[in-house]
Parts: structure tokens; sequence; C-alpha cells
């Protein structure tokens, strides 16, 4: 139920709404990236609307925001998916505008409009080392309607495993950071709008709804 | 920048491409037949003349200037052509004798990736076109793997040959982006990029690239840039016949041409006219750079050293009498070797 945002878990949840900024061109990961998108307009997607819960298994963000010229049919080499992603740090002080840095990871919950019914778990350590974990326990779906993108994405609030995953606790605070790509203008990768400095997210002591 | 231990590379002599394209279809039947490859050709044959395979590529921008990564747009699906599908049911099976023929199925395809074919340039009695196949050129500076956020290309070390990692790549086409050669390919279906692999599980066993060895022209030569004794070294090294496209793209490409002659022009009274040369120099210069003629004028007097009774090693070379010396060591019979798909 947490995974449709629609459910039941979802009616009456506290949106927050969140702008989002294009990411600069110039600590892009390589020269080939810098030089193309310098001086050119990175974030077409300029605000997300968020709300959270937990079901004391997962923690589950749902963002929407308005993408009118979403087309799932075009396939061609210029057209990219969009996506979203949220970003929890793993370190309490890992930057980021860096995603992370050398020993200060940071997790990002991805999702794709391509892979529409799976996320990605992935691990940073600065820009340009994203990597995808083995172990999947990120959970994502996203629905397309009147010209906005509602997507949920989800993860175990703590996961069995030595890959550095920023456990969560009902009861505790985290900081999270959201990113949009809008496919239909290149985005993708490092080319994308994000929400800036890490927000702070409190988990309800108490699982609202276990279902 | 990545330096290899050596570095495999082809030469290719546009003096003896007939445009047949035999290694185009070697090389699909090898490596781009699986789903979401339709469309690909990591060998194309080009008339030039022409716009190219995509179309336009030369016009892409990618590469570098002064070392500095330059701008890059990514080709269209329909800039590369997309593979059409024909009425063969219709055709075979459909009971309709002669009153159908094959067409293509849908849209009416308006570019593909051999359009322009035999079209040329330059005004009859005066017009030219000469085949120009291309592949990866395994750069020694690949702007492709300096644009990967990823690392998800390599330069393998041993041979210098380029390639994708799929299982890192995320399908972001920052390669296909800069390189400026346009040789990089989306699998939509698997969704990473792919290429021109040099053939490696074949080299790796001693056989040349499957372009090069099924070649009925013999225009292909093959082997490491550094043996002396192999014919890469000799063409582009000793004789400095052999010369890479688009030099000025920065990526010190290895793959080398040794540039097209061409049958002398008309004048107006029937009369050969040798005063300037079928296929302008300024063309060849701007695919080739100023060094294209000398190349030229190297072939012109081997050419006449040969007609006056002489010996040219260099033509000998490129007229390969010997096949198996133009795989620079790299001559062993594929029918020898049990291949199996890992």
């Amino acid at each position: 139920m947490l995974l449709d945002p629609d459910g039941a878990p979802w009616i009456g949840a506290r949106d927050s709404d969140i702008a989002l900024f294009g990411t600069p061109a110039g600590p892009q990961p390589t020269a080939a990236i810098r030089s193309r998108w310098m001086g050119k307009p990175i974030g077409a997607v300029t605000g997300v609307r968020v709300a959270a819960a937990h079901n004391g298994e997962l923690l589950a963000f749902r963002l929407e925001w308005d993408d009118a010229n979403h087309d799932h049919s075009a396939v061609d080499t210029t057209v990219f998916s969009d996506g979203a992603a949220v970003l929890i740090p793993v370190a309490a002080d890992a930057p980021v505008r860096t995603m992370g840095a050398p020993g200060a990871a940071v997790n990002a919950w991805y999702w794709r409009s391509d892979d529409n019914a799976r996320g990605h778990h992935v691990v940073a350590e600065g820009l340009g080392t994203t990597r995808s974990l083995e172990s999947e326990p990120v959970r994502a779906r996203g629905v397309w309607s009147g010209g906005r993108w509602r997507v949920v994405i989800a993860r175990a609030l703590d996961a069995n495993t030595s890959e550095p995953i920023a456990p969560l606790r009902p009861g505790e605070t985290t900081g999270f950071a959201v990113a949009v790509w809008e496919g239909g203008h290149e985005e993708r990768g490092g080319i994308k709008s994000f929400s800036g400095d890490w927000r702070e997210l409190r988990l309800a002591p108490v699982a609202l709804a276990r279902r | 920048m990545a330096v290899s231990k050596g570095q495999l590379a082809m030469v290719m002599d546009l003096n003896k491409c007939i445009g047949c394209q035999t290694c185009t279809i070697a090389c699909k039947r090898l490596w781009t037949r699986e789903e979401g490859m339709d469309y690909m050709w990591w060998n194309t044959v080009n008339t030039m003349p022409g716009r190219g395979t995509p179309r336009d590529w030369e016009q892409m921008g990618g590469g570098f200037r002064d070392a500095v990564a330059q701008p890059g747009r990514l080709p269209t699906s329909r800039d590369f052509g997309e593979a059409w599908d024909f009425n063969y049911d219709e055709v075979f099976q459909g009971g309709k004798g002669d009153k159908v023929h094959l067409k293509v199925v849908g849209e009416e395809p308006d570019w593909g990736p051999n359009w322009d074919e035999d079209q040329g340039a330059g005004e009859y009695p005066n017009s030219y076109y000469f085949y120009l196949p291309r592949i990866c050129n395994h750069c020694t500076h690949p702007a492709c793997l300096e644009a990967c956020p990823r690392q998800a290309i390599v330069k393998r070390d041993e041979d210098g040959i380029v390639l994708i990692d799929e299982d890192r790549c995320r399908g972001y086409r920052f390669c296909m982006e800069a390189c400026p050669y346009k040789k990089i390919y989306f699998n939509h279906a698997r969704k990473v990029s792919q290429k021109c692999i040099f053939c490696f599980p074949r080299i790796e066993q001693g056989v040349a690239n499957a372009c090069a060895r099924q070649c009925p022209g013999r225009v292909r030569f093959v082997g490491y840039r550094e043996d002396q004794n192999g014919p890469i070294w000799k063409l582009v090294d000793r004789w400095k016949v052999a010369l890479p496209l688009h030099p000025e793209y920065g990526t010190e490409p290895n793959v080398f041409y040794v540039p097209p002659l061409a049958p002398p022009r008309i004048d107006a009274n029937g009369n050969l006219d040798e005063s300037k040369p079928r296929i302008p120099d300024e063309y060849l210069v701007s695919l080739f750079g100023p060094k294209v003629l000398d190349s030229l004028k190297l072939l012109k007097e081997e050419m006449a050293k040969v007609r006056g009774g002489g010996k040219s090693e260099v033509l000998e070379l490129l007229i390969a009498y010997r096949w198996k010396e133009m795989f620079g060591g790299f001559d062993r019979d594929p029918a020898t070797i049990e291949w199996t798909k890992a």
C-alpha cells in the first residue's frame, strides 16, 4: 500500500513543496559534460511536492511534480527517461552538493521511468563515484497522469549488509535531499534538478500504518 | 591520457575499397544481431563526399581542440537510420505473384545508413566519389572514455582496444556526445551504449578482425602500431602513406587511411586535363589534414617508378600479394577454432 502513490497510507499525508535548482555545470565530473552544459539551462523541473511515511519496515517518499511533455512511446537516442531520487547521508557530515566525499558516503534511492517497477540503491562518495548495490532494498513505483508524475520511492529502514547504508530508526532524524531528471531535456547523471542543502526528516516514533 | 603498452591499429587503403559492404555484413552477422541492435552498424561504408552515417556526423562536435573537450551533440535515431521492416510475408507468401513488390512497411523513410550511396560530387565528366569505411578508431586519446562520468569505458593496457563495460554503463550517452566520429550506438533494449570491439575475442585467438579478413578487396591491414615488421608501422610511420581521419578532432585515432587517387579530369574538348586533380586537394585536406598531399605525391611517385620498370616496396605492400601478411601476425584461420559464446 505504501508503494501506491494513491494508497491509504498517503491519505492526509503532510506534503511539503520543495524548490529545485539545476545542478551547476562547473563541478560536473568530466570536461565533455562541462563543455556541453556550460551556459545552458539545467534543471527543467523547478519544484517537487514531497511527503514521507514509514510503516516500521519501509520508509517511503512520495514525490510529485508537473511534467506535461512526458512521453512513454518515444524511443530515440536523444530521448532520456525521467527519473527521481532521494539522497540520504550515511555519514552525518557527508556533503550533499558533491554527493558525499571519500569516506563520507551517501545513499541514493533512485527511480527511472523506463524501469518503473523497481528502484535502485546507490552508494556514492563524491561526484562520479556512484555504484549500484547488489542488494536492492529500494522499491519504487511511478504513476503519470494529468500532466503530473507521482512517484513513491521506499527503502527498508535497515538492511543486513556490510555496504555503507544509512540506518534509519523510528523516532530519529535523518537528512534528505531530492533530485529530479527531466528526460525530455536530456537530463541524466549529474545533469538534474536538486533540492540543495540537507533537509531534516523526523521519523515518527510509532509506525502509523503497518500494512 | 591512457597510454597502452601496445596499440592495435588498422590501415584501410581507400584506393581498393569497392563499397561492397562485405565488411559491414561480416560485422553485422558476428556482433550486432541481438535485441536492440537492429539499427547498429559498427562498421559502415559511406560514399564521400557525402553526409555519412549518422547523417552529418562531421558537424556534430565532440573531441578536443587544443586538448580541450568540445561540446558535442547526440545523433538522433533518424540520423543513424532506423532498421526498416519490409513486407516479406506479402511478397513471398501472400500469393499475389508479381502484383506486389518489396517495400518498407510503415512510414516512408527519408534517410538510411547508406542513403547517398554513389552520389558523390562534381559535374560530369569530372564527377568523383570514393568509399570511406569506418569503425571505432580505438583512439589513443579517446573522447568517449574521458566523457564518461562512471569510468565505464576502458582502454585495454595490453592492446589499446577501447571497450565499454556494460555493467558499469548507465546509458547516459555522454560518450556518444563526446565521440567526434559518432561511432557509438545506444541499445534501447539493454539501455547501454555499444560500439565496435575491434573483434577482441578473435584478436585474442590470433584471428584478424572479421571486417578485415572478409574484405574481398584486401583493403584492411591489421596489427600493432609499434611492430616494425608489421604492415601498420610500415604504412603509417615508415612510408607515411596512411593518415588518420580528421586528425584535428584531437583524439589520435588508430585507424589510418591511404588516401584516394582518381583518374585525370577531362576538359571541354575531351582531352585529359592534369592541371588539377579530379578529387579537389582541399577536400582531401579537410578529411585527412595537410599531410595528405605528401601521401598522394608519394603514391604517384611510386606508381611512376613501377611503370618505369622499377620496384616499389610500398606498392607491393599495398597491393597485398601475400594476403596473410596484411594481418600483422593475426592470421590464424577462425575455422580452426571451436567458438563458444560466454
